[in-house]
């Protein structure tokens, strides 16, 4: 028996487990085996299309997200027809939603956030549900796979970038590249001016990079530390006195640290949401 | 036992597959891409209106409001203006006609006395030269008196022969020269 236990490689579980694949495992009631394509040669680049189990749960994720939103919108138009007060649930999602739209997207991009707010509005409930379905038995969670949160860092990038480009102007873009030196004139300025130019776009670039990892690093890391409280029992479950002592202890850990993570999952797509509001903000009010 | 349960874990690892969540499968992207962007749309479409609507229309009635305020605002303003500028006017032209009253009553009363004091001359004038008159009739009347009462006396002083007319123009010319000389003395006292 302990010889078994330890053949096991616990660290490969947890990487497994937390890896993307190419079958839903709904274990043991079934199992869906997704398509899998042929890879895409386009140049040098290979690429393969094929769904996986966290296109999959995307799908999901995309799907709850529009029926809780049409649901709530379609309960919230009958209460305004009916003249009757908002309550419930539909009036629960629409608080939802303006906190996103009025205290995430328009306080923080200003006078002209109602145009970004669907956007933003869009970002926070589909990474919370992605989040979210982690947590779900037989759930996986597609902001834990970095593909998917740079997909979306890659596309607020271009949204930050085009939609300052086109409130600045060309000359006013470029500034943001080539930022003119307070207090700095004559030759001095513009070599300073040439010098900070790679500094900018690196700043460009890091916006939307730290956004990726952050978030695919607290949605990993919290699946990290589950799985590894589980595995204590593993390795430690042989030991004849404590078996039941150390399922207990762990059983406890997880549930404190999944309620952690239920934390975790709003505060990161709030975090993820705020930042590309601040983002989108700081670019449009660039002078 | 508890094998089992691990190799149950790992029942659904098919060669190929990733084997940690580090490697970046760059399908993924296309797939976030296109799950994203259709919900982006469909929610923007389909969803957000429903939610959003009442919370946008208020924005827009406070906005309006503010807007028809500010310009019932500068309405009044203006309003409040003009009437000062009209109240100015009224008390300018009130000032003026006032003016003119006093100035045309002054005249009035100007001609009025003028008229009344040649009214006066006239008629002091009038009883001037109804005295006048009457005194110079009272004169004739008194002189043809007193040439009865010379006469008179002259003919009780003696009698008879004192009744032609020669004598008469006699006694007429000799009053005719105290008259003159009456007057001498009149344009004096008078």
């Amino acid at each position: 028996m302990i010889q078994e236990s330890h053949e096991l490689d616990i660290g490969e579980v947890l990487l497994h487990h937390t890896a993307d694949a190419w079958t839903v495992n709904f274990e043991p009631l079934f199992t869906i085996h997704l398509p899998r394509w042929p890879d895409l040669h386009i140049g040098t680049w290979t690429v393969n299309l094929s769904p996986t189990k966290h296109v999959f749960f995307m799908i999901v994720a995309a799907l709850l997200v529009f029926l809780t939103m049409k649901l709530a919108g379609r309960q919230l138009e009958r209460q305004r027809a009916g003249t009757r007060a908002p309550r419930g649930y539909a009036n629960a999602i629409e608080a939802f939603v303006l906190f996103v739209r009025n205290e995430i997207a328009i306080a923080n991009i200003g006078h002209d956030g109602a145009k970004f707010a669907p956007l933003i509005m869009a970002l926070f409930f589909f990474i919370l549900y992605s989040n979210l379905l982690g947590l779900v038995p037989w759930g996986s969670t597609p902001t834990g796979n970095l593909a998917v949160t740079g997909a979306l860092a890659i596309l607020v990038f271009f949204v930050i970038e085009i939609a300052g480009f086109l409130k600045l102007g060309p000359g006013g873009y470029m500034r943001t590249i080539f930022p003119k030196m307070p207090g700095v004139s004559g030759v001095g300025g513009a070599v300073l001016t040439i010098a900070m130019a790679p500094i900018e776009i690196l700043g460009k670039l890091v916006k939307p990079f730290a956004l990726a990892v952050r978030l695919f690093g607290n949605m990993t890391a919290g699946h990290f530390v589950i799985l590894s409280l589980f595995g204590i029992i593993f390795l430690f479950g042989d030991l004849a006195v404590w078996n039941w002592g150390i399922g207990i202890i762990t059983a406890a850990l997880v549930v404190g640290i999944m309620l952690l993570e239920l934390i975790v999952a709003f505060l990161q797509a709030y975090v993820f949401a705020l930042l590309s509001a601040v983002f989108i903000g700081l670019m449009q009010h660039e002078h | 036992m508890r094998g089992d349960m691990l190799t149950l874990l790992l029942l659904a690892e098919e060669a190929g597959a990733p084997a940690s969540p580090f490697e970046v499968n760059f399908g993924i992207f296309f797939w976030t891409w296109l799950v994203f962007i259709t919900l982006f749309f469909v929610l923007k479409r389909y969803a957000w209106p429903a939610i959003v609507r009442a919370t946008e229309e208020r924005e827009r009635s406070i906005r309006e409001h503010l807007a028809k305020a500010e310009q019932a605002n500068t309405k009044a303003e203006r309003l409040a203006e003009e009437n000062q500028q009209l109240l100015a006017e009224a008390r300018t032209s009130a000032q003026q006609l006032i003016g003119e009253a006093k100035q045309a009553a002054d005249k009035e009363r100007v001609l009025a006395v003028e008229r009344t004091k040649k009214e006066q001359d006239a008629l002091l004038e009038r009883a001037r030269r109804d005295i006048a008159a009457e005194r110079d009739k009272a004169i004739v009347q008194l002189r043809a008196e007193a040439v009865d009462l010379s006469l008179a006396a002259a003919s009780k002083l003696i009698e008879e022969r004192l009744s032609d007319d020669a004598d008469r123009r006699l006694v007429e010319g000799y009053l005719k020269t105290l008259e003159a000389r009456r007057s001498n003395r009149g344009g004096t006292r008078h």
